[in-house]
C-alpha cells in the first residue's frame, strides 16, 4: 500500500513502530478523491498536466467507450437483433418504455428519450467503471453529479418554459383544490422544491458511489491495521464489492426515473 | 467532542435500517397478498428504498464534512 502523500509531521507509523490511523484515512482518501495522478497497474503512473485531472479522464473514457458500444457495435440493419445488439436493445427499450414514455407521455417521451438515454447509460458506465481497478470513480466527485443533475435543472426551467410559456410554466406551481389564503404559502414552496429535488439528485449520486468505495477501502484497511485478526474483513470486503454492483445499476435507474418523474411534473401538471 | 461524526453516522445507518426494513415488509405483505402485483411492488419498493437512502446519505455526507 502506497502512503505517499507522507504527512509531515505525524508520520505513518507511531512509536512502536505500528500503522497509525491517520496515514489509513490518507490512504482512504487518496483512492476515492480527484487527483492529478493515474496509477494503472504494474507501477505505471501517469502525471496528468494542469488542465486535467483524473475524473475527467474517466469521463472522457466513459464517453468514448459509449460512442464505441452504440456507434460501432450496435448494427442498425439487422431487423432481428442478435448479441450486443439484442442486449442493448433490453435496456434501451426499457429506458424508453418504463421511464421516458410513463412520465411524459407518448410523443413528449419519444422526444426526449434521448436526454433519458443519455443519462441512464452514462452514469452506468462511470458507475461500472468505478468497481475495475483500472479506473477510479467519477460520480463520486460532486462536481461531475451537480453537472448532470444541471441539465435536469435547465430541463425543468428553461425547456419548459419554452414549451408551455412562461405563463404555464408559473402556472404549474400553483396546486389545484386549495383554498386560497393557502396557496401563498404553497407556491414558494413549489418553487423551491425544484432547486431542491434536483439537489437530492445529486447528493443521492454522489453519496451513494462515494460511500460504497469508502466502505471497501475502510474494511482492506483494517487488514492493514489488525494483520492477520483481520481475516474476516476479507469476505466481507468482497461480499459489500457485490453489493456495490447492484448499487451502481440502481442508482442510474434512480437517477434517470426521478428526472423524468420531475421533468414530467412540470412539464404535464396533474389536474 | 472528539468523534462524534462517526455517533452521528452511526444513527444515520439506524434510521436508514429502519426506514428501508418497514418499506420491505409493508412491500412483502403487499406481494404475499397479492402475487400478481408482485412486479409493480418491488418496482415502487426500489424506488421508496433509493429516496430513503438519499435522505441517510445527506446525513452520512454531514457527518464527512465533519471529522
Amino acid at each position: 500500500m502506497n502512503f505517499t502523500p507522507v504527512l509531515a509531521a505525524g508520520g505513518n507509523y507511531s512509536d512502536d513502530g505500528e500503522p497509525t490511523i491517520d496515514a489509513l484515512v490518507q490512504w482512504i482518501y487518496a483512492h476515492v478523491a480527484d487527483s492529478q495522478e493515474w496509477h494503472l497497474p504494474f507501477g505505471i503512473h501517469i502525471y496528468l498536466p494542469d488542465w486535467i485531472s483524473l475524473h475527467a479522464v474517466m469521463l472522457l473514457l466513459c464517453s468514448l467507450f459509449l460512442f464505441i458500444i452504440f456507434g460501432v457495435m450496435y448494427k442498425k440493419k439487422q431487423t432481428v437483433p442478435t448479441g450486443v445488439t439484442n442486449f442493448l436493445e433490453v435496456f434501451v427499450l426499457f429506458v424508453r418504455n418504463d421511464i421516458s414514455i410513463a412520465n411524459l407521455g407518448e410523443e413528449d417521451g419519444k422526444k426526449y428519450a434521448p436526454l433519458f438515454l443519455t443519462f441512464f447509460f452514462f452514469i452506468l458506465g462511470l458507475n461500472i467503471m468505478g468497481l475495475i481497478p483500472l479506473f477510479s470513480t467519477a460520480t463520486g466527485n460532486i462536481g461531475v453529479t451537480l453537472g448532470l443533475t444541471t441539465f435536469t435543472f435547465l430541463t425543468m426551467t428553461l425547456v419548459a418554459m419554452i414549451k408551455n410559456g412562461i405563463g404555464g410554466f408559473f402556472g404549474a406551481f400553483i396546486p389545484h383544490g386549495v383554498p386560497t389564503p393557502v396557496l401563498f404559502l404553497l407556491t414558494p414552496i413549489e418553487m423551491a422544491g425544484v432547486v431542491i429535488k434536483c439537489f437530492a439528485l445529486t447528493i443521492r449520486l454522489f453519496a451513494n458511489m462515494m460511500a460504497g468505495h469508502i466502505i471497501v477501502f475502510a474494511l482492506l484497511g483494517l487488514l492493514y491495521l489488525f494483520k492477520a485478526y483481520a481475516a474476516p474483513a476479507l469476505p466481507m470486503a468482497v461480499a459489500i464489492y457485490f453489493l456495490e454492483i447492484l448499487v451502481a445499476f440502481l442508482q442510474a435507474y434512480i437517477f434517470t426515473f426521478l428526472s423524468s418523474m420531475f421533468i414530467g411534473q412540470i412539464f404535464h401538471p396533474e389536474h | 467532542m472528539p468523534g462524534i461524526a462517526s455517533l452521528g453516522a452511526g444513527l444515520v445507518a439506524l434510521g436508514a435500517g429502519l426506514g428501508i426494513g418497514l418499506i420491505g415488509s409493508k412491500a412483502m405483505e403487499g406481494m404475499a397478498r397479492q402475487p400478481e402485483a408482485a412486479g409493480k411492488i418491488q418496482t415502487a419498493m426500489l424506488i421508496a428504498c433509493a429516496l430513503v437512502e438519499g435522505v441517510a446519505l445527506f446525513g452520512a455526507v454531514v457527518c464527512f464534512m465533519g471529522k
